[in-house]
This record gives structure tokens, C-alpha cells and sequence, in this order.
């Protein structure tokens, strides 16, 4: 259920996730691989006993406020999620004839099998949403006129793929046909309009879209795939990880070629022209680019992958809500609201395609923002996020947290064989960590919640926690200003993005206890080693406010979570 | 002490030495001292100072006696042989170790029970050998691992954690060291590593026996008010006469020092050791005054710290002996055996 | 019986002791008497029985002549040289009948003449020197030479060997040497024309010391030790193992010295106690030197700390441990096998060293070199247990041989090379060959090879441990070390010709026993012989044991010390064992044992096959 608190969808981020937590993992400092949280994450979801009688459910008194959510994605599902609870009548609308939006249409079964998405969203819209499938929402004028709905919550996201428009695009019907958006083509094979391609195939672009087009390609009947990159391998849009796993079910990805032209023979597409691009590059900026030369790569079928957009034809212009030149409703980014107030944006839909985390977290916000709209407060005044501290030390040196630092290596994930798993598209690759490597996982982690709180007073000055810290991330010295006490740190500082923590003047001597937070790993040492309790090693609770913390409300305020 | 060991992490910011070592690679096993135990920190000093001077880890020879400081050599440098012997004899397996091989460095640790008293006599006698040694003595004036008792260099006044006071006057090493006629005799503390660190340096390349009194708290016995070992006290009654840094061979001095306050005194391989004069009428070089001031300042309760004294013209323990340049356990047997040829000339002695 | 008409019998076999006063200088005089005989080819044997003191106390030196080359006293006296007034009483009784007594009768002392059963002869010796020498020193010195050159005329003695022998002593000082070779003369000289000389009881030129040198215990030891390759030597000084470093000294300075440089291959540490000199030896042990030190009981006593670190450890350390009479102080300058059990089980706790015996200097060459070999082999300590009789005494011995093939068996030292491709940790106490005996490495050869030397708990890994079981594996593979030992150690020497009965002996005890082995088989009694070499014992000491009925242990001390580490180590029946025990402080005498023998067979003598 913790899994749950903020996530909302674990399996099925356990899963997919963009993981947009594990670079700033700060296991990431230390070795190069940061904690797997995400697949961890699925390891706590697909290892839970059944959660039913602790879902939040709906209470029977309603509160009379209605929302309507367009689009059943992750940001719509969200907002019931939060608000169902609170009393709310929340109804989505959903063009398709299943929810989940993107997760469903866009996200390959092999990946993210149904099952578990199916039993996700199920505990959102079994506590009563009114769930209206192939109903796509055309005109927002009549949805608002109809006074159906208090609010509006648009979550349709970005459902437009960029178009690639150079020679031979449109020659033929037939050329046409071998042409796919990326997306639509994703979208297509999620419900099974297409059931084959071609055995060779180019895509173009390398995001994770391009990742999700080339290792289904595999599965309907190609053999030959390569995904073509503009520039060099840093620039890639995808995750690391899905280009491995592409990589790993031998998609070849050719890099520094930007698509030129169409080549039709006959009336039929043949292939693809590149320009061979150089690069004078310096670390992760281009400093200048020139054609070298080009190359034709033949191939059966492309699909294009090199971007979405969102679009709202079925916004009206006179309705109140604005958009900008480029045709993005202007929305704030703390309360999601649009510039008419009883419409709020949240998912791709607000800011452009981003990814299901993001769009969770616009939907735990909006829902903040409904909730307080609703009640007749104001959006902006919203509670703050709350942090707790708490000693963990046990005994003279026993810590209830485990502070030994693992020198393990990530584990890696485990696959379904590589001839098995083109059998079926929905053959679901990752086979998730078992027990004992969840158990090693989770023993990378540097305990970030566990904070080495200092108190100045009862220093001694002794130095057993300089000498004992294991990566010398504390120094003791005479104070300065930051940028020059950053020169007298016992090991060098290395992240100026992290301020240095810095003590109040110590007594014996008045220097100061400096510490370079980027550098720790909480093992606990330095608390262990002093004599004086003056370090110690504290847990804190950090409680992010969702809709069901606010008040005034129909159900009584929840009280913040206190470990 | 802790449960779990210092984990062994190399980001890649550690600085390493010139022949690529990180200070990691000089530690050696978990601390079982007392949490904010004064040892600890001498510990990390040696560390850093046998970093800071890219001796290989295998070089150093770790010696000590019995007792809680004789306990750190199993600490640092796990690359290097270690060697806990018996209480109070340790400068003996350091004379047989130095002799069998003059080229290792050795560092003998010891503290004020293990050399003060049940060691006094193989003290005194390593100082008259003038072994080539580092001798830290981490002197805290009490028993740690018999819980309090207080040792031969307890103050008179000092109390004990209980109150008791002592009446017996202490044995002060460094005033002993000079009078046997000791070359290289400093104190130190175990807070104050800028100080430490330098001497440490200096005392190993010395050629001779090295002599470094670390005042070097125990927490647990001698840390308390009335205590005159305590962080605090230490700290209040600290007056360091002479600052030593180290600078390895071909490096310039470039700090400039006003007249009579430095003193650059160059060791046998090269490396000097810069004094900088902190009272400018005292002179390091000179024995009688050395003794003089540091007996006038304990009269007054004051700590004297620093390189006190520094002689670099004596002759060593194997420049005494006349011992060949060879390490005598790297000598070949049929450099070491008359053969039988002597043999015949020998028995022509005894027909 | 001692009469003229057997006055044959005492050419080439008699016994002559001189009564000195210490620090006269009669210690060269009385070598001089006893390297001519040797020269002369006459089996000889000398005993020194001197005071602890420098000056003023007496002292007796007591040469045997020996045709049958016996190297025990015989417990009797022939001639007796009375130069000490303070002792002459005690002197003249001592003499046995028929026997002769020489003293200075430049001052007539006719009261203390009393015997009439002896030949009493005078020589003013003070008067003739006072009379030739100037200055008190020279003239107490060269009296000594004079009464060599009296016995030089009545015992028939080469007076031309004396005269080359005092030649070699005095090489580089001629005014030495002439007045010596004057005051040798001079008594020569006044007993051919005072006295009938020779007398019945003399010398005649033999050929059974061709091959054979005179030499100490402690100088053979030393020798032992620069042939092993021993580069470091620590000590205190202790009588009666002093001598031991001196020689060693004396030949490094000879063979030690780097000709090229003129630096030492070797060092000698003069510690300041034998704390610190057995520290030293552990030290330069563990650091790869063969290091050793000479010592006394009460120099074991205090490095019983330090010899339990060295056994817990297993650091190789060579210990020459030249007995003498104790308790405490005891005699220092009296001999005595009295730290058999205090070296066996030296130090606190659960210990028990390698002990070697050596029964005269030729074996004290010997064993010094297995000593080293053992102590690095089994990385323990090593006792050679000599005493004061074999290391402070000159004895007749084959001339010492050197095998070229001889190579120091440095024990299991891991190399450079095989400590870069150990295929695991190092882990310094683990039984890898299963022999018991683990695998060691010097400081400052690679960083794989360190480990911590302790002598707190500490598991076969070499780590601290309090861990029960831990502990246990390592003690009892020390166990399993001093086992595997007794494949290793000297064998005991074994004469057996299937009798019942046997002596058992151990060191220097051995000269006594094999010649009343003799004079028993010329009274009809033959008894077996084993002679211990080394503890532990080997499977032929417990065959020999078990394969007789009636054992002698004969050793000198009072508590029967071989005889108690019998009993505690092999599986003997005690009612098997006799002790014969000499604790006088003098050496033993083959009487002693005869006596012995004879008095318990008055009791036993079924149990002994006539001969």
C-alpha cells in the first residue's frame, strides 16, 4: 500500500517506468548503477498478498460535486483515485473501447502485460467511477454546457506522432501503406488491426517509442530491423536501459544518419536515403555538423518515431481556455488549472508529452487543485510537504535501519530466453527479480531517508567521525564562506549543485563540522564512532500531501503519516 | 567498537599518491577502541602521513606491546606486517626486526603503561641504540583494558574518573627521551593532526629513533573535569613551540618566514623538515635548553608540543654497528659461511 | 693398591689437579700443561673448577690423562699442585694415596704436612720468581709457568712442545715470551736437579690425538652458528654461555667482515636484559634472519614471556641454554643439567619446545645448525641445552669436517612469486600441506603476504579470535607440530646388545657413563645404552624403553628432570625407572654410576645378563 500511496500504478510502473528517480539515486555517486527502485517497485507490487481491504474506497455520502475526467489515462485515473474517496462523483471518457490510455495503446503487451494493467486501473474504477468507454469527448463546449459537471479535468494526452515530411512520403497509396506513425502503428497492433510487417524495417528515431516500434516489429515477422539515429549515442532520447534491451534482441542501431528521402521503385518503396552526418563534438554539445556523404539503406516498411504532440481540435476557442502560439493550453504548473477555472489539465495533455510518472503526479496535484476548487478555497494555498525526524539508534551500536554498506553490483534483470520470447507478442520479457536478488537489491541502497543529524553542542572534537568515514566526507575546520570552505574539505568537492551542510561554531576550538552530503552513504559510522552522541543517525518521514490531506473535507482530515 | 566494518569505498574523487595509492589503501582492520577514542585519530594520522609520503604498504613494519594503543597497529596498513608482541617489550622485537632488515620503515606503537613502566628499561635502550624507528607513544596517563587505573604519566592532581587523585610524580617520556640522549623527540595531540601529521612524516624518515609523545584522550577513563589528559584540558594547556612541516626532497620552500622563526633542518635522504619557530627564542637543536624550557613549562601545567628537539648528525643503530648495506636477511648463505676451507683453518686453531 | 710396584699403571692414566688462587693467570698455565700432553698424542681431559669471581676466590683446574681416552673425571686425584694457602688443607687430604703433592716452600709450613701415605714435594716458587722477575704481577703470573715447568720435568712432559706452544701464545711479544720460556725453565730446571725425575706416574708420547682437537663447547657452538648462517646475535651476558658470543664475535670479525666495504654481515645486539634479548631474536626471526641467543637458567626464566610468544606465534628462535647450577643463582660456575623440564615446557599455558641435548662440542657444532634448521623448519623455538662442563671445558674432539653440500633448510617462507600467485588470501596459520606446519612471510615482500603476529587468540587464519573452536584448531595443530617434530629431531644413539638392563643418559652425563658401561663389563656386568638426544622422543626412544626391564637414568640434577619428562611423554611403566642423580655441581663421575649401578643390582640381579 505504501507502493501505492504516490505511485498509484506500481505494477505497472514497476514495469515501464521512465525511472526519472534512479539517476538522482545517489547509490549513482558512489558506483556507476544506481538502486533498480523501478524494478523493485514491481518486485513489492507482484509479491503482494491481496490489498483489496485496504484500497480507499468511496464513501457511501456523497458530497453532490461531479467531475468529468477526459481520457482514461494514468493523469484521469489519478484524479478519480484521489477525489473518488473525498465523495466525488467522477466520470471518464474514454474514445477507446479499454482504459489506460497511452499505457494501453502505446506500451506493448511483451512489456506491460494486460493483466496487470487491467487489475490497476480496476482498483480506481471499482470504487464507482463512472467509466464511459468509446466516448470520446468532441466538443468541450457542449460537455461544459451540458452543467453535467462541476469541473473538467482534461487528461486526453498527446496523441498526435510527428510526421516525417520529405521526398516520396506520399507517392504512392502503396508507399503509404508501408509508412507507420509510430504511435498509430502501436496503437494498431495493441488492438490487433495489425498483425504483420515487413522483414525489413527502418525506424526512424530513438526514443522509447522508436525501442517499443522495433522489438514489436520482431514479434510480427520482421528480421531485419534498424533504427536510425541522427547524431551520436548521448544524444539518444530512450532510456539506457531499452536501448540495451533492444540491443539485446540484435536490433541494430545505426547512428549519425538523418533521413533524406523516400526511394519508390516502381510505385513501391524500396527503401530510405540517409546523409551521413559528422559531428565536431565537445562532451555533449555539437560544436559543428557536415553532410559526409550518402547512403541508401533499403528496407520493406518505416516506422517514424520521432515525436508526438497533443492536440485539442475539439477545444473551442471561445470557451475560456487559452493556448499558447504553439497550440498548448496555458496551464499554471502548481495547480494545473487552465485559464478558465473549472478546467484543469494534467498528464501529456498539459505540458507535452512526458512520461506515466509525470502524469500520476499531475493527477495527485489536480485533484489537490479540484478538491479545493470545489470546496470554494483557493487552488494556490495548498499544504505543505511535511518532514519528520526520528533517532534510529538502538543500542551502542545497533541502528534500526541497515547501515552496512553493500558493495554488490546492480542486479540484472532476467529475461525470457531470446528464441522463446518472439513466439508471442504478448510474451512479457522481463521475468522481474526473485527474491534473493530483490534482497541484494535493496541492499544498495544508501538509506537517503536516514540523515546524519549533528549537534554542535555536544562535540568533543575528538575527530573519530572524521577518521572513521568511510568516503571522508566530513572535515572540520574554520569556517568560511561556502566556495572557499569547499577548498579545505578533506576529500575534494566534487557536486557544487549540493550545498555543503556546515555546523554552528564548536566549542573547544570554534571551528565548525562540515559535511559534503554528496559524498555520504549513510552507513552510520561517524554516529557510532562518537562519543558523544553528538552525531546521530535519524529517519526522516517525508509526508507529500495528497487530496485526501486536505480539509475541509467530506471525510475527516487524515493525519500525517509518522514512522 | 562497531559491528560493521568500514565499508571500502573508491569514488573516484580520492586523490592517490605518487605510486597510486588512495589513503583507503593504508587502513587497515575495524577500530575496537572506544567510540572518540584519542587513538583512533593517531591511527588515521599515521595513515595519512605514510600516504603522504608514498611509502609502499609492505615497507612499513607495525610493532607494538600490550594495550589499547599497542591494538592499533592491527588498524592501518593491512598491506604491511604487523606484530603485537608481549606488554613492554616491544622495542626489542623492533631492535631484532631492524637489525634483520635495515631496509623497512618500522613504527612502534606504545602507550604510557607500555612504556612508562613495564616497558621503561627497552625504552630507554632502543633511545640508546638509536634504532632506526618511529615510537609513538599514545599517552593518556591511565589503564584503559584494566578500566582506570592511573599510569606513570598521570599528573600529580590528576583525578580519576571516581575522584581519586594522584600523588605519585609522573614519568614524562619526552623529558626521559632527551635525557638519554634521544634525536628526534616531539609531542603532539591526538586532535591536532596539522601538527601530527608533519611529524609523523619527518619521524620516519629520521634516521634514528623517533620519538612522538601523543597526548591521546581516552574517553572512557581520563576524559572528565579534574582529568589533565582530557580533550578539553589538553586543548586549554596547549603550547606548541616548534611547528614542523615536512618537505619531501626537491620541493622548494617557498613560504617566507620572518628572521629567526624558521629553521630548515635536512634529513639523511634528502627531505628537510622546516621548523617554524612559534616561541623564536627557543632553539630545537639545542639539548640543554630544549630540557631547561620543557621543564620550566611543566612547572606551570603547560603541554609543550611540537618538534622539541632534532639532532641530525648521530649515528644510527647500523652506522653504529658497521653493518653492511644488505639487509642482513637478504644476504646470501655462501656470503655468510666460511666453507670448508675456513673450516681447516679454523681447527688449526685447536690442534 | 697404589704402589710402585704398580707405578706402570699410572703412565698415560692419572689424574692432576692445580689449586689456584682466580685471576692469577694460572688458566694459561694449566692449558699449556694440558695442550703439551695432547701434542704428545696422549689422550687428555681438562675440568675448571672456578668461583664466581674475578679475583681472590680459589679455583682448581684439573687435568686427566687418559690413555683410554675417557672424557669424564674419574673421581680420583694422582698429583696434586697446592698453590693456594687457603685451601691447602683441604688440598693435601684430597689426594689419594700414593699419590704427590706440590707446593711452594718458600715459606715452610711443616704443621699442614700431615699425610705420610703421600709423596710430598717442595718447590720454592715465589722465592726463585721473586728472585728473577721484576714487578708483583709479572712475578705471580710466571710462578704459574714456573710450577708447568716443574711438572714438565717430573711428568716427562716435551719441554720443546711447551716451548712452541708458549712460542704461538706470545707470537707478537717478545719479552713475553722470553720470560716466560725463563720461568719455564727455571722449574724445569730446579725438579731435574731436586727431584728423581720422572716420577713412576708420568707420560709417554702416544698417536691417539692425531685427527682430534681440543676444543670448548661454547666456542664449537658459536662455530655452529656462523656455519648455519646465523647473521644476528642477542644476548646478556650469563655465565656460563658468555663464551658462546665471544667466539661468535671472534669469528665474525674473522669471516664476517665484507672485504670490498669493510661493513659486518652480521650484528650483535648486547642487550639489556634477556627480555630484550630473546625479543631481539624473535624480532630478527619474524623479519627472516636466523637469529639466536646464548643464555643461562635464569636467562630462560626471564624469556619464558617471550619464548610462549615465539611457540603461540611460530616464530623460528634458536636458544643455547649453558646450564648451570640452580636454584635461583645457584652456582654460576658450576655445572649441572638442571632446566630439562623448565625448557621443555617453557612459558605459560599449553607449550612445549624442541629441546636438543649435545653430550660434547662436537655435537655442539652439530646441533647448533639443526637448531637452526628445526627452528625455521617447525617455526618454533629451539633449546640446545648444553652445560657448563661442555661449553666452559676444553674437550678432545674429532676435528670438525664441513659437508659443501650443506644448504639452510629455511623452513615454509613463501617467496615474492608465490605470494603474487597465492590463488586466495594469505592466511598465515593454515594447515594447507596437512603436515601440521603452516606456510609463513616476511614483512616487506609483498602486501598479499602481510599478516598481524599476535600472541592473543587467533584463528588459523591468522585473525584475532576469542572463538572457542577457533582457538582449539590452532592449539591443537600445535599439538600435531611437536609430534610431527620427533621425525625431525636427532635420533637418540642406542647401544644395545640385548640386555635386560640399560642406562639412559642425556648430554654431558654421556663421558661418565660409557666408561663405567667399561669398568661394570669388567666386573661382569653388561647393560644396554641409549643416549637422548632431543625432546620430544622419538618412536626409538619408546621402542628402547619399552624393550628393557630395568632402565638407569642417569643425569645430573635432583629431581630426576629426564626421568620426570620420561614418564610425562612416553608411555613407560615409572617402576621401570632408576634414577642415578649427581647434583654436586661438579661434572659426573664414571664412580658416581658404577656405584649407582652396582648397589640397586644388589637388589635386582636376576634381572642382569652376566658377561
Amino acid at each position: 500500500m505504501v507502493n501505492r500511496e504516490s505511485n498509484v500504478f506500481p505494477g505497472i510502473l514497476g514495469r515501464v517506468c521512465d525511472r526519472p528517480c534512479e539517476p538522482a539515486c545517489r547509490r549513482g555517486r558512489v558506483e556507476e548503477k544506481p538502486v533498480a527502485i523501478c524494478r523493485l517497485k514491481r518486485v513489492a507490487a507482484d509479491h503482494r498478498d491481496d490489498v483489496t481491504q485496504f484500497l480507499p474506497r468511496a464513501p457511501r455520502q456523497k458530497n453532490g460535486k461531479r467531475v468529468a475526467c477526459i481520457g482514461a489515462g494514468p493523469a484521469s485515473l489519478t484524479v478519480a483515485n484521489d477525489l473518488m474517496p473525498l465523495g466525488y462523483d467522477v466520470t471518464i471518457f474514454e474514445k477507446w473501447g479499454t482504459p489506460g490510455g497511452l499505457m494501453r495503446t502505446n506500451i506493448p503487451s511483451f512489456r506491460l502485460p494486460a493483466s496487470v494493467l487491467a487489475e490497476e486501473i480496476g482498483y480506481i474504477v471499482d470504487m464507482g467511477v463512472d467509466l464511459r468507454l468509446g466516448t470520446p469527448i468532441e466538443s468541450l463546449k457542449a460537455l461544459l454546457d451540458s452543467r453535467e459537471f462541476d469541473a473538467v479535468f482534461v487528461g486526453s494526452g498527446a496523441p498526435k506522432g510527428k510526421d516525417l515530411s520529405l521526398p516520396g512520403r506520399h507517392e504512392t497509396q502503396a508507399v503509404e501503406d508501408h509508412i507507420h506513425i509510430g504511435i498509430d502503428w502501436l496503437e494498431s497492433v495493441a488492438f490487433d488491426h495489425i498483425k504483420s510487417i515487413g522483414k525489413r524495417v527502418l525506424i526512424i528515431g530513438v526514443g522509447n517509442t522508436a525501442m517499443d516500434c522495433c522489438r514489436s516489429s520482431l514479434r510480427l515477422g520482421a528480421t531485419e530491423v534498424k533504427v536510425m539515429a541522427r547524431k551520436p549515442r548521448n544524444f539518444f532520447k530512450a532510456s539506457d536501459w531499452e536501448l540495451e534491451d533492444a540491443e539485446d534482441e540484435n536490433v541494430e542501431i545505426v547512428i549519425n544518419h538523418a533521413p533524406k528521402s523516400f526511394v519508390v521503385e516502381n510505385g513501391k518503396l524500396t527503401g530510405m536515403m540517409f546523409d551521413r552526418m559528422e559531428y565536431q563534438l565537445d562532451g555533449n554539445k555539437i560544436l559543428s555538423e557536415k553532410v559526409a556523404g550518402e547512403v541508401f539503406f533499403p528496407c520493406d516498411d518505416v516506422i517514424l518515431a520521432i515525436g508526438q504532440e497533443n492536440a485539442f481540435p475539439w477545444i473551442e476557442n471561445d470557451l475560456g481556455v487559452e493556448f499558447d502560439k504553439w497550440h498548448v493550453p496555458k496551464v499554471d504548473k502548481l495547480t494545473f488549472q487552465s485559464s478558465r477555472p473549472d478546467v484543469f489539465f494534467g498528464g501529456d495533455a498539459a505540458f507535452g508529452p512526458k512520461n506515466i510518472i509525470w502524469a500520476v503526479e499531475h493527477g495527485h496535484q489536480a485533484a489537490i487543485s479540484l478538491h479545493r476548487f470545489l470546496q470554494g478555497q483557493s487552488v494556490r494555498e495548498r499544504l505543505p510537504a511535511l518532514l519528520n525526524l526520528s533517532s534510529r539508534k538502538m543500542g551502542l551500536h545497533e541502528w534500526s535501519y541497515k547501515n552496512d554498506y553493500n558493495p554488490v553490483e546492480r542486479r540484472l534483470m532476467p529475461h525470457v530466453d531470446l528464441k522463446e520470447r518472439f513466439k508471442k507478442i504478448n510474451i512479457e520479457v522481463e521475468l522481474g527479480f526473485n527474491a534473493e536478488q530483490a534482497a541484494a537489491e535493496v541492499q544498495r541502497c544508501l538509506n537517503c531517508d536516514v540523515q546524519t543529524v549533528f549537534d554542535a553542542k555536544l562535540c568533543i572534537e575528538c575527530d573519530a567521525c572524521i577518521d572513521i568515514c568511510p568516503v571522508d566526507c566530513l572535515t572540520m575546520t574554520a569556517n568560511r564562506p561556502e566556495e572557499e570552505l569547499r577548498q579545505h574539505l578533506k576529500a575534494p568537492s566534487r557536486n557544487k549543485t549540493q550545498p555543503l551542510f556546515v555546523s554552528s561554531a564548536l566549542k573547544h576550538t570554534a571551528r565548525v563540522m562540515v559535511k559534503d552530503e554528496d559524498l555520504c552513504v549513510h552507513c552510520g559510522l561517524c554516529a557510532e564512532r562518537c562519543p558523544t552522541a553528538a552525531w546521530d543517525m535519524q529517519k526522516s518521514t517525508i509526508s507529500i500531501p495528497h487530496a485526501s490531506d486536505e480539509s475541509p473535507s467530506c471525510t475527516p482530515p487524515q493525519t500525517l503519516k509518522i514512522a | 567498537m562497531s559491528f560493521i566494518t568500514k565499508p571500502k569505498i573508491t569514488h573516484p574523487g580520492l586523490p592517490k599518491n605518487d605510486i597510486g595509492l588512495t589513503r583507503r589503501d593504508y587502513e587497515g582492520g575495524m577500530s575496537t577502541l572506544c567510540a572518540g577514542c584519542g587513538h583512533d585519530s593517531v591511527t588515521a594520522a599515521v595513515i595519512e602521513a605514510v600516504w603522504g609520503l608514498s611509502i609502499r604498504p609492505e615497507q612499513l613494519a607495525k610493532l607494538s606491546g600490550i594495550g589499547c594503543s599497542s591494538k592499533t597497529t592491527a588498524y592501518f596498513d593491512s598491506g604491511g606486517h604487523g606484530f603485537n608482541g608481549v606488554h613492554g617489550r616491544m622495542p626489542s622485537i623492533a631492535t631484532g626486526a631492524a637489525a634483520a632488515n635495515r631496509d623497512l620503515y618500522y613504527v612502534g606503537i606504545s602507550g604510557d603503561g607500555d612504556t612508562l613502566s613495564i616497558g621503561f628499561g627497552q625504552f630507554a635502550h632502543a633511545i640508546r641504540r638509536n634504532v632506526n624507528m618511529l615510537y609513538l607513544i599514545e599517552n593518556n596517563g591511565v589503564y584503559g583494558l584494566t578500566k582506570g587505573q592511573f599510569s606513570a604519566s598521570a599528573d600529580i592532581g590528576s583525578k580519576a574518573k571516581r575522584g581519586e587523585e594522584n600523588k605519585q610524580p609522573p614519568v614524562d617520556p619526552v623529558m626521559t627521551a632527551l635525557m638519554l640522549g634521544a634525536t628526534f623527540v616531539a609531542r603532539s595531540f591526538s586532535g591536532d593532526k596539522e601538527q601530527l601529521v608533519p611529524l609523523i612524516k619527518a619521524g620516519l624518515r629520521h634516521n634514528g629513533f623517533a620519538l612522538i609523545d601523543v597526548l591521546s584522550p581516552c574517553v572512557t577513563f581520563n576524559d572528565h573535569e579534574g582529568s589533565t589528559k582530557s580533550y578539553e584540558f589538553v586543548r586549554d594547556h596547549y603550547d606548541e613551540v616548534v611547528h614542523a612541516d615536512f618537505v619531501p626532497p626537491a620541493t622548494e620552500i617557498t613560504a617566507q618566514y620572518a628572521e629567526g622563526h624558521a629553521l630548515p633542518v635536512t634529513l639523511h635522504d634528502g627531505s628537510r623538515i622546516l621548523l617554524r619557530k612559534l616561541d623564536p627564542s627557543y632553539d630545537p637543536t639545542d639539548r640543554t635548553r630544549a630540557i631547561g624550557y620543557l621543564r620550566e613549562k611543566l612547572q606551570q601545567g603547560e603541554h609543550v608540543t611540537g618538534l622539541i628537539y632534532v639532532d641530525q648528525s648521530s649515528s644510527d643503530f647500523h652506522a653504529v654497528n658497521n653493518t653492511t648495506a644488505t639487509p642482513l636477511n637478504q644476504m646470501a648463505y655462501e656470503k655468510l659461511t666460511p666453507g670448508r676451507k675456513g673450516m681447516e683453518k679454523i681447527m688449526g686453531r685447536y690442534r | 693398591m697404589h704402589t710402585t710396584a704398580n707405578a706402570q699403571d699410572r703412565v698415560n692414566d692419572f689424574v692432576l689437579k692445580l689449586a689456584n688462587v682466580n685471576g692469577t693467570g694460572s688458566a694459561s698455565a694449566n692449558t699449556l700443561l694440558m695442550k703439551s700432553m695432547f701434542r704428545m698424542g696422549i689422550p687428555v681431559m681438562g675440568k675448571n673448577y672456578f668461583p664466581s669471581n674475578i679475583q681472590g676466590l680459589p679455583t682448581w683446574y684439573e687435568i686427566r690423562v687418559t690413555r683410554e681416552a675417557y672424557v669424564a673425571r674419574s673421581g680420583r686425584i694422582d698429583i696434586m699442585v697446592a698453590m693456594n694457602a687457603e685451601t691447602y688443607q683441604r688440598d693435601v687430604r684430597e689426594v689419594d694415596p700414593g699419590g704427590y703433592l706440590i707446593y711452594d716452600s718458600s715459606w715452610p709450613r711443616p704443621t699442614l704436612l700431615k699425610r705420610d701415605d703421600i709423596t710430598i714435594l717442595g718447590v720454592p716458587l715465589a722465592r726463585m720468581c721473586n728472585e728473577t722477575f721484576k714487578g708483583v704481577r709479572a712475578r705471580i703470573l710466571l710462578k704459574n709457568i714456573m710450577y708447568s715447568g716443574v711438572l714438565a720435568a717430573l711428568l716427562e712432559i716435551d719441554l720443546d712442545v711447551m716451548r712452541a706452544l708458549l712460542a704461538e701464545s706470545y707470537s707478537s711479544k717478545k719479552s713475553l715470551l722470553d720470560s716466560n720460556t725463563q720461568a719455564l725453565e727455571i722449574g724445569y730446571n730446579y725438579a731435574r736437579e731436586h727431584f728423581p725425575c720422572p716420577l713412576p706416574t708420568r707420560v709417554a708420547r702416544m698417536d691417539k690425538t692425531a685427527n682430534h682437537i681440543l676444543i670448548d663447547g661454547n666456542t664449537a657452538a658459536a662455530l655452529g652458528c656462523l656455519y648455519a648462517g646465523a647473521t644476528v646475535g642477542a644476548w646478556y651476558p650469563i655465565t656460563p654461555s658468555t663464551s658462546v658470543m665471544d667466539a661468535f664475535k671472534s669469528f665474525c670479525q674473522k669471516w664476517r667482515v665484507d672485504p670490498e666495504t669493510g661493513k659486518n654481515n652480521y650484528l650483535i645486539v648486547q642487550a639489556e636484559d634477556e627480555l630484550a634479548a630473546i625479543g631481539a631474536v624473535i624480532g630478527a626471526s619474524w623479519n627472516g634472519a636466523r637469529a639466536f641467543t646464548p643464555t643461562s637458567g635464569p636467562g630462560i626464566s626471564l624469556m619464558n614471556e617471550f619464548i610462549g610468544l615465539a611457540y603461540y606465534a611460530e616464530i623460528p628462535a634458536v636458544l643455547f641454554d649453558i646450564q648451570r647450577v640452580g636454584p635461583s643463582t645457584g652456582m654460576p660456575t658450576r655445572t649441572q643439567q638442571g632446566d630439562i623440564m623448565l625448557a621443555a615446557y617453557a612459558s605459560h599455558g599449553d607449550t612445549r619446545h624442541v629441546l636438543l641435548f649435545p653430550a660434547n662440542p662436537e655435537e655442539c657444532f652439530h646441533q647448533a645448525i639443526d637448531a637452526f634448521d628445526l627452528a625455521e623448519r617447525l617455526q618454533t623455538p629451539v633449546f640446545v641445552l648444553s652445560d657448563l662442563d661442555i661449553g666452559m671445558n676444553d674437550w678432545m674432539c674429532p676435528v670438525l669436517d664441513w659437508d659443501e653440500s650443506y644448504k639452510p633448510d629455511r623452513g615454509k617462507v613463501l617467496t615474492k612469486a608465490q605470494i603474487e600467485n597465492l590463488p586466495t588470501k594469505f592466511h598465515r596459520y593454515l594447515d594447507l600441506d596437512e603436515d601440521a606446519i603452516p606456510y609463513r612471510t616476511l614483512p616487506g615482500v609483498h602486501p598479499k603476504g602481510a599478516y598481524f603476529t599476535r600472541g592473543s587468540g587467533h584463528n588459523q587464519y591468522g585473525g584475532y579470535t576469542e572463538d572457542a573452536a577457533e582457538y582449539q584448531i590452532v592449539l591443537d595443530r600445535l599439538r600435531r607440530k611437536f609430534e610431527r617434530a620427533k621425525s625431525l629431531v636427532p635420533k637418540a644413539l642406542i647401544d644395545a646388545s640385548g640386555n635386560q638392563a640399560a642406562i639412559v643418559s642425556v648430554g654431558s652425563s654421556d663421558g661418565a657413563v660409557r666408561e663405567a658401561l667399561d669398568i661394570l663389563k669388567s666386573r661382569g656386568v653388561t647393560l644396554d645404552y641409549m643416549r637422548i638426544r632431543a625432546f620430544p622422543f622419538g618412536p626409538d626412544v619408546e621402542k628402547f624403553l619399552a624393550s628393557h626391564s630395568l632402565l638407569f637414568i642417569v643425569e645430573q640434577n635432583r629431581d630426576a628432570q629426564l626421568r620426570s619428562l620420561l614418564t610425562l611423554e612416553t608411555p613407560i611403566e615409572k617402576h621401570k625407572l632408576r634414577s642415578i642423580l649427581h647434583y654436586s655441581g661438579l661434572p659426573i663421575s664414571s664412580s658416581c654410576i658404577v656405584d649407582g649401578v652396582l648397589a640397586e643390582l644388589g637388589n635386582e640381579k636376576r634381572l642382569v645378563n652376566s658377561g
